[in-house]
C-alpha cells in the first residue's frame, strides 16, 4: 500500500517514506481504475436510463414490427420475422451503447475540462485507450444481455451457437468501443459528436441487414452491402442465434478482427500524441 | 460648460403596451438561433434517421405490393414518420432549452427580464413549434424524393402539424420546469414520448391493434395528430376527423393551462 501512494499527511512530508510509484509493465490499478471504477461504475450509476432505455427502445422496435407485419411475405421462408430482426435490435443496442458510452464520455470529459484527470495520472496511452474503449465494450455487453435476455422470452433463439454469439458480440462491442474512443477525441463539441452518431453510426447500424435480408434490396445495393464491415458483424450474430446466415463467418471475422486492429492502433497513437487533448 | 439637458421622458421607465412584443421576439429568437446554430444536430439529423425508418421499415414490412390503408406501405408510412420526427424535435427543443438552463443557472437570464409568464410560455413553445416545423418539411422534402406523397388535404396538414408541434412544445416545457436533473427528461423522453410516437400508428393501421387496444388508442392525442396529419395526405383516416380536431384544440389548451401555470408561480424555477 505504502508504496503506490502516501497512506497519511505525515507520509506525505516525509520524503524518506514516500517513493514514487512503481510500476511494472502495466499500471494495473491505475487501468482497473480507469476502466471500472470511473468507466463501468459510472455507467451503472446512470442504471435507469442507460441500461432500460435501449431495452425500452429495442423492445418497441420489436413490438412495432410485430403488429405492422405483414402476413403474405415472409421475410425469408422459413424464419419469422420477429425471429429473423430480433438478433440485429441486440446487435445494434450493443454498437449503439458501446459507441456512445466512450465518445459521450470523452466529449464531456473535454468540455468540463476534466480530461485533465485522466491525462495527469500515470497511466500510457496504451492504458488510456484500452480504458476507454474497453470499459465502453463492457457497458454494449451489459445491454446487450439485458436486451437479449429480455427477447428471449418470446423470440425462438432455436439453434444457439455460444461461440458465433459470443465472438460476434464482443467483436461488435470492441469495433464500436475503439470508434467511440476515436470519435470521441476528435470531436470538439456535441454537434460534432451526435453528427457522427447520426451519420455515421445509426445509418450502419440499421442498414447492414438489422430489419432486412439481403434479397429484399434493390439490385443495385446487393453487393455494397458486402463492404459494409457491420452487415458481417449481424450476420454472423444472427446466425449464432437462428441459423440463417448469408456471409462467411471467417470473412466477417476477419473484416471486423482487421478493422478492430485498425481502429485501436489508430487510438493508441491519438493518445500516444495527444490529439486535441494536449496543448 | 454647458448641461446637457435630458428630457424627462428619456429617463423613465421603458413602457410596455400590454405585451412587451420586443422581449417577447427577442426570447423566440433565442430560442431559434439555440437550435439553428446546431443545425446538423437539429435538422439534418433527424432528417436522415427519418429516412433511413422509412428505408428499414419499407424494405422489411412493405414487400410484395404491400397497401395498407389504400396506398402502398410507403406511403402510409411516409406521414407518420414526418409526424414522429416532427413531435420528437418540437420536444427536444424546449426540454433541452429548460433543463439546460437550470442546471447551467442560466435561467435567470429568462426570468428576470420584464416578460410575463405568458410572454414566456409562447416565446419558449413558439421557438419548438418553429423546430417541429422545420424538421417536418425538411423530413418531407427529402421524402418527396423516394416517395410519391400527395396532398390531399392541405389544411389539414398544417393543423395537425402545428397542433402536433405545439403540444410536444408544451409538453417539453412542462417536462423541462419538472427536471431537475438530465436523467430525468431522458427518462421521460424515453419512457413516455418515444413509446407514445412509435405506437400511435406511425408504423401501422389501428386496426391491426387488438380491440381493447383500439379503444384506448381512441382517448390518445398522439393518435389523432397522426391520423389526421395522415388523412391531409392519403385521404384516409382510422378514427373520426372531427374528433381530432376538438380533441387536439382542447389538449393543446389544457397543456398551455398547466405551462402558463407552472411559470407563474415559478415552480421549479424560483426559490
Amino acid at each position: 500500500m505504502s508504496v503506490r501512494q502516501p497512506s497519511s499527511p505525515r507520509a506525505l512530508l516525509s520524503f524518506r517514506r514516500w517513493q514514487a510509484p512503481a510500476f511494472k509493465r502495466f499500471n494495473r490499478l491505475g487501468l482497473w481504475t480507469h476502466y471500472y471504477r470511473r468507466g463501468v461504475l459510472r455507467f451503472f450509476r446512470f442504471g435507469l436510463e442507460l441500461l432500460v432505455g435501449p431495452l425500452v427502445s429495442s423492445l418497441l422496435f420489436v413490438l412495432v414490427f410485430a403488429v405492422a407485419q405483414s402476413e403474405r411475405a415472409a421475410m425469408v421462408p422459413g424464419i419469422d420475422l420477429i425471429q429473423f430482426i430480433a438478433p440485429g435490435i441486440i446487435l445494434y443496442a450493443i454498437a449503439h451503447t458501446a459507441f456512445e458510452n466512450a465518445a459521450a464520455m470523452l466529449v464531456f470529459e473535454k468540455m468540463e475540462g476534466m480530461i485533465t484527470d485522466i491525462q495527469m495520472a500515470p497511466l500510457s496511452p496504451l492504458e488510456l485507450l484500452a480504458g476507454y474503449a474497453l470499459c465502453s465494450a463492457t457497458c454494449g455487453l451489459a445491454v446487450g444481455l439485458l436486451v437479449g435476455g429480455a427477447a428471449a422470452f418470446f423470440v425462438d433463439f432455436s439453434s444457439f451457437d455460444a461461440s458465433l454469439v459470443i465472438g460476434f458480440a464482443v467483436a461488435t462491442a470492441l469495433l464500436f468501443g475503439f470508434l467511440g474512443t476515436v470519435v470521441g477525441l476528435w470531436a470538439e463539441r456535441w454537434d460534432h459528436y451526435s453528427a457522427v452518431e447520426g451519420f455515421v453510426v445509426v445509418p450502419l447500424g440499421l442498414l447492414s441487414g438489422t430489419f432486412f435480408s439481403v434479397e429484399r434490396l434493390p439490385e443495385a445495393f446487393r453487393e455494397w452491402i458486402f463492404y459494409n464491415p457491420v452487415f458481417y458483424a449481424i450476420d454472423g450474430f444472427r446466425a449464432g442465434l437462428i441459423g440463417h446466415a448469408e456471409s462467411s463467418h471467417t470473412v466477417g471475422f476477419a473484416v471486423l478482427g482487421v478493422l478492430i486492429l485498425g481502429l485501436a492502433l489508430l487510438g493508441w497513437r491519438l493518445f500516444a500524441i495527444g490529439y486535441k487533448i494536449k496543448p | 460648460m454647458e448641461h446637457r439637458t435630458v428630457s424627462p421622458v428619456a429617463l423613465s421607465v421603458r413602457r410596455m403596451g400590454p405585451v412587451n412584443w420586443r422581449g417577447l421576439w427577442t426570447l423566440y429568437m433565442k430560442e431559434v438561433r439555440r437550435f439553428l446554430n446546431v443545425f446538423t444536430q437539429t435538422l439534418l439529423a433527424p432528417m436522415v434517421t427519418t429516412l433511413l425508418f422509412l428505408a428499414i421499415f419499407t424494405l422489411a414490412l412493405g414487400g410484395g405490393g404491400r397497401q395498407v390503408g389504400g396506398v402502398d406501405f410507403a406511403v402510409f408510412l411516409g406521414p407518420g414518420l414526418i409526424m414522429m420526427a416532427m413531435v420528437q424535435n418540437s420536444f427536444a427543443n424546449t426540454s433541452s432549452s429548460l433543463v439546460i438552463a437550470k442546471v447551467q443557472g442560466n435561467i435567470v437570464d429568462i426570468l428576470m427580464p420584464p416578460l410575463s409568464a405568458a410572454e414566456l410560455t409562447l416565446g419558449i413553445s413558439a421557438g419548438g413549434v418553429t423546430r417541429g416545423l422545420m424538421v417536418g418539411a425538411a423530413v418531407g422534402l427529402g421524402m418527396w424524393l423516394f416517395v410519391p406523397l400527395q396532398i390531399h388535404a392541405p389544411l389539414f396538414i398544417l393543423y395537425h402539424a402545428l397542433m402536433a408541434s405545439l403540444m410536444l412544445a408544451l409538453l417539453g416545457m412542462i417536462g423541462g420546469i419538472w427536471s431537475e436533473k438530465f436523467d430525468h427528461i431522458a427518462a421521460v423522453t424515453n419512457f413516455v414520448i418515444t413509446p407514445f410516437s412509435f405506437l400511435s400508428g406511425t408504423f401501422y393501421s389501428i386496426e391491426r391493434l387488438p380491440p381493447i387496444w383500439q379503444t384506448v388508442a381512441h382517448f390518445n392525442p398522439f393518435f389523432y395528430m397522426i391520423d389526421g396529419f395522415r388523412y391531409g395526405f392519403i385521404g384516409h383516416a382510422d378514427g373520426s376527423l372531427g374528433t381530432g380536431l376538438v380533441v387536439m384544440a382542447l389538449f393543446n389548451l389544457f397543456l398551455w393551462a398547466v405551462a402558463h401555470r407552472m411559470l407563474a408561480s415559478g415552480y421549479r424555477l424560483k426559490p
